[in-house]
């Protein structure tokens, strides 16, 4: 009788605990994941996803279909342009954001983000993930997605350039200085040699700032709130930066250009900083033309702390309004960042794994050790101070080109430091106040 | 006389060596792209530049190129798009083209000026409002939502204008005592004796639309109904340039277009008697 | 009925024209005079604020002035290099099919293809011509450059179509006359100037004032190569609405900069148009 009794006792069970049954999805689910990634990341994003509608997918009656949206601008253009027509119906299950995206996301509405996923499975250890990388797609206290492609900025010289020139990889700018009066002139090629070449925009100001202890606007860069004005200048932060940077330029050691992956590989310039993620391209262009050599972000003096700020993106979710679909995006948020893929798209693009269980990984492992370069950014992310945080502002690309401006302005027409911080700020708060004021 | 001939003769060479000399010129950013083409990334890299590729043989760029974009059904989409756009905008252009040439109406003037008006206003204000058009219409995600926003085609308008104006006015009131209607008129004497104005408007026409990047990228969503230059954006990687490949799509992306317009330049060849805009 | 026929015909290009072009601009002239939030919702009536604001603003002036002076320089630079390579062609001979092909491909190309291929060229380190010329510019790095290397694509871009238009003027110019003024003992500069000239005048206004109104909207060239840099030095007008409007979610300010645009290149437009009505020979 018991044993007649037992399927039906079972069923009954199930029925009477929905969380266990709500986690199979019965109907087949289809999922839209939009992402920016494009050349080689763009092949392995596609490899990934076929690899999960093949496994985890097929288990669960899930198939996501992976659609490239262009570059992370367009991709947000996209998506104000949806959230303008309230058109929801054309937003995607998962998709793949840079900072430009994170307001839009914040505020459309819409947003399922990470916090609400962890709050509806407890059971997925969150600790896992690089704590630096998860902080910066925070905005008011929410994390809002889950790091995906994760980079910072590294810097890279030529070693070969260097050794002969009997100097030291630079730690700080001073030793930039340093550095550049022992350069040849001529490279081998017969172009001018360049030490340092590049011109701060809002990153670079908040690596930079940071090191300094400082943030550029306030509200914690805007990861708090909207930022409202700049937090740069009474502090002396703004002041103290500038002043080594000119002095950099006025000892002829920096150029004041975007220096460029191209300049560097013709073995023109010394000292190039940009993003860890093009180690792998770096590599393939200078192809044994000279050693590259990899180090830490250089320091504005002796007294700032090392680090720069994440940069790349996340993966965020949005409410569709259907239990299964969430879920179903959540295991393929999940999937993203577990320890295999993030160890095969590190090896493969130089991004840092955002799972440190991915360092761990036999790939991962054996790819640091052959090109020592890759270490660099993780080693450099475990330093960084846990509080610098990259910038969100409302006028992202006008603040954006007005630090440019104003910086080649001190440079190129003399004006002086206190000149240079007072129209800075002028511009900059100006920026803000108008944003401000457009979206009481 | 033989002596002025043979100063012809020699006349007519060295006009045609300048302007071969010129061609060259002219076309040799596009040679150059195609070469660069088959240039490997270390061959990038080198200084100092080179020219010529070492080696023809070297076609890793196209293959990879392919690995990464479905040229072939993103180059059919751009293909269906900007030949829907490009027929539309035309037949309407040449309607209005006939009512202001031919007729004389009310407030013709100002419905000119507001149709040439159309040019002078940047596509990218209406970006925005447009999406919400086409998305209410029912039309994302087809090929008659990305080719709707070029219906209106105020440069091709004002050409055939233009070109209408040349036909004397007695041309239509004789064909209308034949018993001829305006639209007959315009089908079997006007259009085809304006052939080349249309051969010439309908390549440029062609081009730009297959040009267009931001409007289809934003009215699209799924991968089968991408165009070819977002295929191009996918090559590119989003922190560094890779020359090479880059330079591989842009040669794939020409070949349509390249093809298009050699075929149809020998039709503007044979037909460029006509006085297509002279007063 | 009759009456009504002109209207029909007008009827097509005018709807979409309404619907496609002259409604969104509505809206963008509501948006100048309104508070736009980020999401592109009016919240407010803003009276000529943002035009004040707009006109304050340091890199209005310098888009302005860029922007103008890439049309001063490529209208007649397109006019003068277009003509001339129409004059040179207009005699059909033996060749004449090879570099009329020559001169008409720059047409087939797609302006991101073309910008691309551009920036290869142009580049200092990667590119052949500075190499190949001796030269050290930074084409699309340095300030004082960076403006003609952006010049030297949009004319490169504009040459096929353009020589098209000529070649069919000039070849339309009847032989009799030519020959007439030869008779009458022209040299080929006299009957350039008292024959040619004045019968391929339409042409020549028209490819003026298309190419006017593309120089005053310029962006996408800026765009890809160089971002309006540097330091300003390559922005432009439209290139400036697209900035502050996607990338700085100011619509307001880029609704001021699109009608500030608008009524730049409509005046010059009309101005072509007066100078149509009093020099322009139709026969």
């Amino acid at each position: 009788m018991l044993k007649r009794m037992l399927p039906l006792l079972l069923v009954a069970a199930m029925a009477l605990t929905p969380g266990a049954y709500a986690q199979e999805p019965a109907q087949p689910v289809s999922l839209l994941f939009w992402h920016s990634m494009s050349d080689e990341a763009g092949v392995l994003v596609d490899k990934f996803v076929t690899q999960f509608n093949a496994t985890i997918g097929k288990d669960r009656q899930i198939s996501v279909e992976a659609v490239f949206q262009g570059q992370y601008s367009d991709a947000t253009t996209k998506l104000n342009s949806i959230l303008t027509a309230e058109d929801y119906a054309q937003l995607p299950d998962v998709m793949n954001l840079d900072a430009t995206g994170k307001v839009a996301y914040f505020n459309s509405g819409r947003a399922w983000t990470l916090d609400d996923a962890l709050a509806a499975d407890p059971g997925y250890d969150i600790s896992q993930i690089l704590p630096i990388t998860l902080s910066n797609w925070e905005f008011s206290g929410v994390r809002l997605g889950m790091p995906f492609a994760a980079s910072t900025t590294i810097m890279f010289y030529n070693k070969t350039m260097l050794d002969e020139a009997g100097a030291m990889a630079p730690e700080t700018f001073q030793d930039i200085i340093s550095l550049s009066e022992k350069l040849p002139e001529k490279s081998a090629g017969g172009l001018d040699v360049l030490a340092y070449s590049v011109v701060p925009n809002t990153p670079t100001l908040a690596n930079w700032l940071g090191q300094l202890g400082s943030y550029v606007v306030n509200n914690k860069n805007g990861s708090e709130a909207m930022a409202t004005g700049l937090e740069c200048l009474e502090n002396g932060a703004l002041e103290t930066f500038l002043t080594e940077w000119k002095a950099m330029y006025d000892a002829g050691a920096l150029t004041n250009a975007a220096g460029t992956t191209d300049q560097f590989v013709a073995g023109q310039l010394a000292v190039l900083t940009t993003s860890s993620s093009n180690v792998t391209s770096l590599l393939e262009k200078i192809g044994g033309a000279f050693e590259l050599g990899a180090g830490f972000y250089p320091r504005v003096n002796a007294q700032a702390s090392d680090g720069a700020t994440v940069s790349g993106s996340c993966v965020v979710m949005f409410d569709k309004q259907d239990e299964a679909r969430k879920a179903a995006a959540w295991e393929l948020v999940k999937y993203l960042a577990s320890p295999e893929v993030q160890a095969e798209f590190a090896a493969a693009t130089g991004y840092v794994p955002v799972n440190t269980a991915a360092q761990e990984m036999a790939e991962y492992k054996a790819l640091v050790a052959g090109t020592p370069q890759y270490a660099v950014a993780g080693e450099q992310l475990a330093i960084t101070p846990a509080d610098m945080k990259s910038v969100t502002v409302g006028p992202a690309k006008d603040f954006y080109y007005a630090i440019q401006d104003n910086i080649a302005m001190m440079l190129d027409e003399g004006l002086s430091v206190a000149e240079t911080v007072e129209m800075m700020a002028d511009d900059l708060q100006g920026l803000l106040y108008q944003y401000e004021q457009a979206n009481k | 006389m033989s002596g002025m001939k043979r100063r012809q003769l020699w006349g007519g060479i060295a006009v045609q060596a300048a302007a071969l000399a010129l061609g060259l010129v002219i076309i040799f950013p596009i040679v150059y792209g195609i070469l660069g083409a088959f240039k490997s990334p270390a061959e990038f890299s080198a200084y100092p530049p080179t020219f010529w590729p070492e080696s023809f043989a070297y076609t890793r760029n196209f293959r990879d190129a392919f690995a990464r974009v479905p040229f072939l059904r993103f180059g059919f989409n751009s293909l269906v798009v900007a030949f829907i756009g490009t027929v539309m905008r035309l037949l309407f252009a040449v309607l209005a083209a006939f009512a202001f040439a031919f007729y004389d109406f009310r407030c013709k003037n100002a419905l000119f000026l507001a149709v040439l008006a159309t040019m002078m206003l940047p596509g990218d204000t209406l970006l925005v409002t447009n999406f919400l058009t086409v998305s209410r219409l029912r039309l994302l995600d087809s090929y008659l939502g990305m080719a709707i926003t070029s219906f209106v085609g105020a440069t091709q308008m004002f050409m055939l204008r233009q070109s209408f104006l040349t036909f004397p006015r007695e041309l239509k009131d004789a064909g209308q005592v034949d018993g001829c209607g305006d639209l007959r008129f315009l089908a079997t004497v006007l259009l085809p004796m304006s052939k080349p104005v249309l051969v010439t408007l309908f390549v440029q026409s062609f081009v730009t639309l297959w040009n267009a990047y931001l409007w289809p990228l934003l009215v699209t969503n799924s991968n089968h109904m991408r165009t070819i230059q977002v295929g191009i954006t996918m090559i590119t990687s989003f922190e560094d340039t890779n020359y090479h490949l880059v330079l591989a799509g842009v040669a794939l992306s020409l070949l349509p277009s390249f093809l298009l317009f050699i075929l149809l330049r020998r039709n503007i060849q044979r037909n460029m008697t006509g006085g297509a805009l002279v007063g | 009925m009759k009456k009504a026929k002109p209207y029909l015909f007008v009827l097509p290009i005018l709807v979409f024209a309404v619907g496609f072009v002259y409604y969104p601009f509505f809206k963008t002239f509501l948006f100048s005079f309104s508070t736009v939030n980020a999401k592109g919702v009016i919240t407010g009536f803003a009276g000529l604020d943002n035009f004040t604001y707009l006109f304050s603003r340091r890199d209005f002036g310098i888009a302005l002035r860029n922007t103008l002076k890439i049309t001063a320089i490529n209208v007649p630079v397109t006019v003068f290099i277009t003509m001339g390579l129409a004059l040179l062609a207009t005699k059909k001979r033996r060749l004449s099919p090879v570099y009329e092909t020559m001169f008409t491909l720059p047409m087939a190309i797609a302006m991101s293809a073309a910008a691309m291929i551009f920036k290869v060229l142009l580049n200092p380190t990667v590119g052949w011509l500075n190499y190949a010329l001796g030269l050290d510019i930074g084409w699309y790095q340095s300030r004082e450059y960076a403006l003609y290397g952006i010049l030297m694509l949009t004319v490169w871009m504009g040459i096929g179509f353009d020589f098209l238009l000529f070649l069919s003027a000039f070849r339309a110019v009847p032989d009799q006359l030519m020959e007439a003024g030869t008779m009458d003992g022209a040299g080929p500069r006299s009957r350039f100037f008292r024959i040619q000239l004045p019968l391929i005048s339409p042409t020549i206004l028209y490819v003026a004032l298309t190419n006017m109104v593309l120089a005053m909207m310029v962006s996408g060239p800026v765009i890809i190569l160089t971002q309006g840099g540097p330091a300003r030095a390559t922005t432009t007008l439209i290139f400036m609405m697209y900035n502050s409007g996607y990338g700085s979610a100011n619509y307001s300010l880029s609704a001021c900069i699109s009608l500030v645009a608008f009524a730049l290149t409509f005046s010059l437009a009309l101005m072509a148009f007066w100078v149509e009505r009093k020099r322009v020979h139709y026969q």
